[in-house]
């Protein structure tokens, strides 16, 4: 465990000091793919916090990220001069906001009841910001301007690629450790434990209905702040960030990148966007390619591309990758 | 002295069929209460209300003059009421040291929080590792319980339900499985590792329950026989014919 | 007044709809605990079948039998050959690979059909209106009720009245007895797994003529299924019927009186149940 937890550290350290340096060795394009890689990342890090560690598949988590999303956009349009904290501030809280509401209502539930419902309440959610087009947008969208970063006196240009990405590796990067933390807290635990046997939880005076709601509460801000970077970086939003579709990235980036390790789907986005740039300049219909890619994982890959990692060490050791251990939501390998 | 649990009149059907009719006893405070009754009698049945896993249909229960007749099982938790289970229902993709502690940290409050890691916390580490000691699963403590003999299983069970340190403690067919001289030392710990507690258990071997209890309630059909002294049921014509009579004596 | 009896059976004729649907996702929840994400992308299969059968013979007939039938086979091969390859996994992978199979559809659809509404002309008498009551009233709308409730009742008399249907039902209780009394469970599964398909695929033909034919029609259809399965109860067929009715009739009416709220009407109505009764209104407690 020891060896584990300092070898998270390890990565950490690594993924801040490659995310430093990388600007110098990109063109500004890739930077700003780096960028939209990190704040996804933290999406799908949020979302696998449900789908890996607390075994609950939604299919609503596009309802936080176009939430946070709007509500960055939105502000931005309607405060005028509202400094950037407080603009990511609304996101998050708007975000929170909506994960209890929806989530006092759906607490009883989970597995397929929970699916289910989860992918109505997104879709609620979509209609309303189609037909709320006054606040919204609608169909055209809002665009809108980057604020700068002002720290006392001192004012930070947000308007450049580059600037914005180290405001993103920072704020989001640091959002993506937190998670990471909290998969060691007692609340992280308690998720964990809840998935592995509720009934048990319950007679150990733990409330499991609370704790579902809270874990739902927590990621749901997560997936809101990263959505207010998605505005915030493409200065501009659509419906389409709090479609259905959006989920449907969301899990594809978490599956990819495997669902039993913490950084999984962090690798997972990375794929995604990239493979995703690939294919749709070379095909317009790219969706089914990774449609076929993510069904193809599901059959015969359910623990994505960190499975595959993490059997190399076993073949260099002469060890099967298929022991217990390697099964990675259990306690000690979850890096 | 007070008494701990008072059931008063539980009734409980599932769907018109009747499993609990009128059950009715009472538990002092730190006695070794054991229920005992042929298969099907209604005894865990019985587990499962006082623990707050099922509502009865009807009736009262009170624990230490308190109605808990309508608490859910994590609130019963809290109260002091803490359960086994007759097949082993542990965690059982981790490690012993983790299914207890899960108990330990909720008894110290350490359930929900968002900061805080159990690992920093070296009392509940102290007091999870002192348990496990105490019911012989020292050396196995970072070991995942799928790889546990199925006797160090039973021990992690009782161990679970003693972490959060209750005051009555219900154990369902603890030694479920063992041979003779298992059930035996099985009864031993148990014995000694709830010493201080009331107690209630469900067993089928009469001699163990003879020798472990103060108090012995007889379940038979959903009602309870006879509630008393080990003497008193062991020469209570009724109890013959309803129980013993079939193979023990 | 007239007009209260044209909406009341608008609100029937999708009700019908809305029934056939679900009732296959039901079924299938039901007998397999299996929530099928792809069933709204097979029905939106079958409204495709049929419109390029019927643009390509001028027939709307033959895509009754035809289409539901394509999709029979379609579900069988998925339920044999994907499935039951995820079954070990659980119930999460199980959902996330129909999930998966109806994103690939969807796009699928968009690739050969367009991604843009198509309309599905029928002719003869189907296409007519007659009067009713004091209205006119196109038949199509009334030949939707007809066929929801002709699969309705068959559906009630197989699962109840005949030895399959024990079968059946007995399969869910317990799969290995029934599999030790010499039943082979495996085949059951499939074959209620490619009747769910079928059903979709003939609520897609059925479909495709009273609404638009467009990629999104699967979404939209899966959402208000998923609705009438909230409200009425799981894996209930009783509750799908009169779940079915409600939504209906509150689409229906809800834009007749509410036009702006009516998307939000079923929502609402969801959200009630789910405060008030999460198991649904007819469903078991859980």
């Amino acid at each position: 465990m020891i060896f584990q937890k300092k070898a998270s550290h390890f990565v950490i350290a690594v993924l801040f000091l490659v995310g430093g340096l990388a600007p110098f060795a990109l063109r500004q394009y890739q930077v700003a793919m780096l960028t939209e890689i990190i704040f996804f990342a933290l999406y799908a890090v949020s979302y696998n916090l449900l789908l890996g560690y607390a075994g609950l598949l939604s299919f609503g988590h596009a309802m936080f990220f176009g939430t946070g999303a709007f509500t960055a956009a939105v502000a931005l349009v309607c405060i005028p001069g509202i400094s950037i904290w407080s603009d990511i501030f609304l996101a998050v809280l708007m975000a929170i906001l909506v994960g209890l509401v929806v989530g006092s209502l759906l607490l009883r539930t989970k597995g397929a009841y929970f699916a289910l419902l989860t992918l109505a309440f997104n879709s609620l959610f979509y209609v309303v910001a189609t037909k709320w087009s006054s606040v919204t947008g609608g169909d055209d969208g809002l665009s809108i301007t980057r604020p700068n970063i002002s720290i006392g006196s001192i004012t930070i240009q947000l308007a450049g690629i580059t600037s914005f990405y180290y405001f993103t590796l920072v704020i989001i990067g640091m959002a993506i450790v937190f998670c990471w933390y909290f998969t060691h807290t007692a609340m992280g635990r308690t998720v964990l434990l809840i998935r592995e046997n509720e009934e048990r939880m319950n007679f150990l005076g733990y409330n499991t209905h609370i704790s579902r709601l809270l874990l739902f509460v927590f990621t749901g801000a997560a997936a809101g702040l990263a959505g207010a970077f998605y505005s915030l970086h493409f200065q501009f939003v659509s419906i389409s960030a709090i479609s259905v579709d959006m989920t449907t990235t969301v899990l594809l980036m978490a599956f990819v990148g495997g669902t039993g390790t913490f950084w999984g789907p962090i690798l997972g986005t990375f794929v995604y966007i990239i493979v995703q740039s690939y294919l749709s300049d070379l095909t317009d219909h790219w969706p089914l390619f990774m449609g076929l890619i993510f069904v193809f994982m599901v059959l015969v890959m359910p623990g994505g591309l960190s499975q595959i990692i993490q059997k190399i060490p076993g073949v260099f050791s002469g060890k099967s990758g298929d022991e217990p251990g390697d099964r990675v939501v259990t306690e000690e390998t979850i890096l | 002295m007070t008494d701990c649990l008072e059931i008063i009149d539980v009734y409980k059907d599932y769907s018109g069929l009747a499993v609990l009719s009128g059950v009715q006893f009472t538990v002092k405070r730190k006695e070794r209460h054991a229920v005992i009754g042929p298969n099907g009698a209604g005894k865990t049945t019985l587990f499962n209300i006082i623990s707050g896993k099922f509502r009865a249909s009807s009736g009262t229960i009170r624990f230490k003059g308190q109605d808990i007749s309508r608490k859910s099982a994590y609130a019963l938790n809290r109260l002091g009421i803490s359960r086994s289970f007759q097949i082993t229902n542990v965690f059982q993709e981790l490690s012993v040291f983790e299914n207890i502690r899960s108990g330990v940290r909720s008894r110290y409050g350490l359930r929900y929080h968002f900061l805080r890691k159990p690992d920093s916390n070296a009392r509940i580490n102290e007091r999870t590792a002192a348990i496990a000691e105490n019911l012989g699963l020292k050396d196995v403590l970072h070991v995942p319980v799928s790889a546990l003999s199925y006797g160090q299983q039973r021990a992690l069970e009782i161990g679970i339900a003693l972490s959060t340190d209750p005051d009555l403690i219900l154990l369902d067919e603890p030694t479920a499985g063992m041979t003779r001289e298992e059930t035996v030392q099985a009864i031993e710990t148990i014995d000694r590792v709830t010493a201080g507690l009331t107690l209630i258990i469900i067993e089928h071997d009469m001699d163990v329950v003879f020798s472990l209890a103060d108090t012995i309630s007889v379940l038979h059909y959903g009602k309870i026989l006879i509630s008393g002294a080990p003497d008193i049921i062991r020469s209570d014509q009724r109890v013959k014919d309803a129980y013993l009579g079939e193979d023990h004596l | 007044m007239n007009e209260i009896f044209v909406f009341s059976l608008h609100g029937l004729a999708y009700a019908g709809l809305l029934f056939l649907v679900s009732a296959g996702l039901t079924l299938v929840f039901g007998m397999m605990n299996v929530l099928n994400f792809a069933h709204a992308a097979m029905y939106m299969l079958g409204a495709y079948f049929s419109y390029t059968q019927v643009t390509t013979t001028g027939l709307f007939w033959p895509s009754v039998i035809f289409c539901p039938l394509l999709l029979f086979i379609l579900g069988a091969l998925v339920e044999r050959f994907l499935l039951r390859r995820v079954h070990i996994h659980g119930h999460l992978h199980e959902l996330l690979l129909t999930f998966g199979l109806a994103y690939i559809i969807t796009e699928l659809v968009k690739w050969i059909w367009g991604n843009y509404p198509l309309a599905v002309n029928i002719t003869g008498f189907l296409s007519k209106s007659i009067h009713l009551f004091g209205i006119i009233y196109p038949v199509y709308r009334l030949f939707v009720i007809f066929c929801a409730i002709m699969v309705g009742v068959a559906m009630a008399l197989i699962l109840y009245k005949t030895r399959m249907g024990i079968v059946l039902r007995a399969s869910v209780n317990d799969g290995e007895m029934v599999d030790a009394l010499g039943i082979n469970v495996p085949l059951v599964m499939m074959g209620v797994f490619a009747f769910g398909s079928a059903l979709s695929g003939f609520a897609g033909v059925i479909a495709g003529p009273l609404l638009s034919t467009y990629p999104g029609m699967a979404h939209e259809i899966l959402v208000d299924a998923f609705v009438v399965i909230v409200v009425g109860g799981f894996g209930s067929l009783g509750g799908a019927v009169a779940a079915s009715l409600l939504i209906g009739e509150l689409q229906s009416f809800g834009v007749l009186l509410f036009p702006k709220l009516s998307l939000a009407l079923v929502y609402l109505l969801m959200a009630g149940v789910l405060i008030v009764k999460p198991s649904g209104l007819f469903g078991a407690k859980q």
